[in-house]
């Protein structure tokens, strides 16, 4: 098992250093994390659902995968994000509540936004650049989501597994954490959403130590063969390390 | 972006709605006619709250979906801050179809617009989506024949058991009865009772439930199919909006749609259920006899055409008028959706 990943040990040091609220206007782009952490940031405080908060992120991924990330700030183009994916998703997010939420969040010592010409810059300012980001992305706004081949893997999973089994290991909660942090990381759009998903389940049973039943881990079989066939071995691990790259991102914070 | 504003040449203005006007348009690049709808950004308010909630509804899901008998979205732009979506270009819809009385429907007429708006919503229901806006106005026909269903303003994906829909949808005439009850989760079902007003309106050539409100409109609906029960509607109470009404008796559907066939009367006595769950889904509706009995349905470019259209095709030139989206008069009956 020479290809394992220490999750673990990056588990551990994660926990070391307790985190401290960050100042996100000291932050650099760093390729589309602090955005992301941003968003993630935001769109819990706004309650918002976690796939308008996944939504978000990939546009604000792709937004800057366009355009040159310098000419942007990036805090605006990402509540703008979330204020559109509010609305694909139906999942009304006020402008009002994100502008508020926005604020307070890159200027945390300040007291609340008052009504006044910031205010209304502001909000101005986050309806212009969704129009932008619909022209950038050419009103492409539909995005497939590995959440749900999560979800029916992980079913099949359970039941592949029993009942007693599958409650010992969090396996659905690590699974989707895994796809979750994995936002932060612009290479999210780079892969079949059904190739994650099986990339993060991957990884927490790696985590947990699970070993399936009945699965010889040979080359030409693994649990996801029958969910997707496309999906080769190196390709698999390449995700996962993309994932696991999210966190040492994360430690450099 | 200015580059797609020249790609399509303005022929005539075809109608205004309330979110949208509608010009008719040439592209240039494939000689193609085409309906372009320009989003208003109208009101200072409409502004503030950015890109309009409905046209990205309609963005969003059009671009996902492809039936010959949808409405295809062929291209979105966007210029200054306004956003175009560009449609095909259709002649006529059913409304106008059903209000000119030059034409005769047939049962072959009737049984071609029904199939094509079924094989339509069946599609569209098979992707979990609901369209919520079903009504002759967005039932679109070239002159081929060709019906398309329009206007996803108010179309959401269905299914998802912990989301509550709100049931100020469906314009009122076509709205189903549990709607009209305030229920909150509902399924393909109030599409399916939408069809069955349409088909009737198409044989009575007049509104079926035309209903000056709310409370009329069920009125209406009882005095046709009785009232409902907790033996013929389990849960019915429980709907939010519920209330009792005096005391109706059914009337034969026989009596209603005189000319009709007993095949016909078939499948709308199969849309046409109070409760909703016993209501027939699109392939349910499909597979009844009176779609594989004689007569035939008509073949698409044999369809009756609008007097207008007619004449213009007499002259062979290309055909024209007529809107995509609802018109301004459909104003009293409520569409917009609260959020």
């Amino acid at each position: 098992m020479k290809d394992v990943i220490d999750v673990m040990e990056l588990q551990k040091e994660k926990q070391r250093g307790k985190q401290q609220p960050l100042d996100y206007r000291k932050l650099e782009f760093n390729g589309g994390f602090t955005p992301a952490r941003f968003i993630f940031e935001c769109g819990i405080k706004l309650r918002a659902q976690p796939l308008t908060i996944a939504t978000a992120t990939v546009l604000m991924h792709r937004f800057f995968k366009e355009v040159d990330q310098a000419n942007y700030d990036c805090y605006l183009i990402a509540s703008s994000t979330l204020y559109l994916a509010g609305k694909i998703k139906d999942d009304s997010l006020k402008i009002r509540d994100i502008i508020n939420v926005s604020y307070s969040t890159l200027h945390r010592s300040n007291g609340p936004l008052e009504i006044g010409d910031e205010f209304w810059n502001m909000r101005d300012a986050i309806v212009q650049a969704e129009l932008l980001i619909m022209r950038i992305l050419k009103f492409e706004v539909t995005i497939t989501h590995p959440h749900k081949y999560l979800l029916h893997y992980l079913r099949s999973l359970e039941g592949l597994l029993g009942k007693e089994q599958w409650s010992k290991f969090p396996i659905a909660r690590g699974s989707a954490a895994f796809l979750q942090d994995f936002h932060h990381d612009p290479s999210i759009l780079d892969y079949d959403p059904k190739h994650i998903a099986a990339a993060c389940i991957t990884l927490t049973l790696q985590c947990y130590g699970v070993s399936l039943p009945l699965m010889e881990d040979t080359d030409d079989e693994t649990w996801y063969t029958v969910f997707v066939k496309d999906l080769q071995r190196d390709k698999h691990w390449e995700i996962m390390e993309k994932i696991m790259e999210v966190y040492t991102k994360d430690e450099e914070f | 972006m200015s580059s797609k504003l020249k790609r399509y040449e303005k022929i005539e203005f075809l109608g205004e709605g309330q979110f949208a006007t509608v010009y008719k348009a040439r592209d240039v690049k494939t000689e193609a006619i085409v309906a372009v709808k320009k989003i208003k950004l109208g009101s200072r308010v409409d502004a503030q709250d950015g890109i309009n909630r409905t046209a990205l509804r309609e963005i969003k899901i059009l671009q996902e979906l492809d039936h010959k008998n949808l409405m295809g979205l062929l291209d979105v732009f966007g210029h200054m801050s306004n956003v175009s979506l560009v449609f095909d270009f259709m002649d006529t819809d059913l409304e106008v179809i059903i209000k000119d009385n030059t034409i005769i429907l047939t049962t072959a007429n009737i049984k071609s617009y029904i199939i094509q708006t079924l094989q339509g919503l069946e599609y569209l229901h098979m992707n979990w989506i609901l369209h919520r806006d079903l009504k002759p106005n967005n039932l679109l026909v070239n002159s081929n024949g060709v019906l398309k269903i329009g206007d996803f303003g108010l179309a959401k994906l269905y299914g998802s058991p912990n989301r509550l829909n709100t049931h100020q949808v469906v314009t009122r005439w076509y709205r189903a009865p549990e709607l009209l009850f305030g229920a909150k989760q509902y399924s393909v079902c109030i599409d399916m009772w939408a069809v069955g007003c349409i088909l009737a309106e198409l044989l009575l050539r007049l509104p079926f439930l035309p209903g000056e409100s709310d409370l009329d409109q069920l009125t209406r609906i009882f005095q046709v199919f009785g009232n409902p029960t907790e033996e013929n509607w389990p849960g019915l109470k429980m709907l939010s909006d519920y209330i009792e009404f005096k005391p109706f008796a059914p009337v034969p559907l026989k009596h209603i749609f005189t000319a009709a066939g007993d095949d016909l009367l078939d499948v709308i006595s199969g849309l046409l259920v109070l409760n909703p769950l016993e209501r027939t889904n699109c392939t349910e509706t499909l597979q009844k006899s009176f779609f594989s009995n004689k007569p035939a349905p008509t073949y698409g470019p044999k369809l009756p055409l609008p007097q207008n259209i007619r004449k213009l095709k007499d002259l062979e030139k290309p055909s024209l008028k007529r809107k995509l989206l609802e018109s301004a008069e459909g104003g009293t009956l409520s569409k917009r959706l609260l959020f």
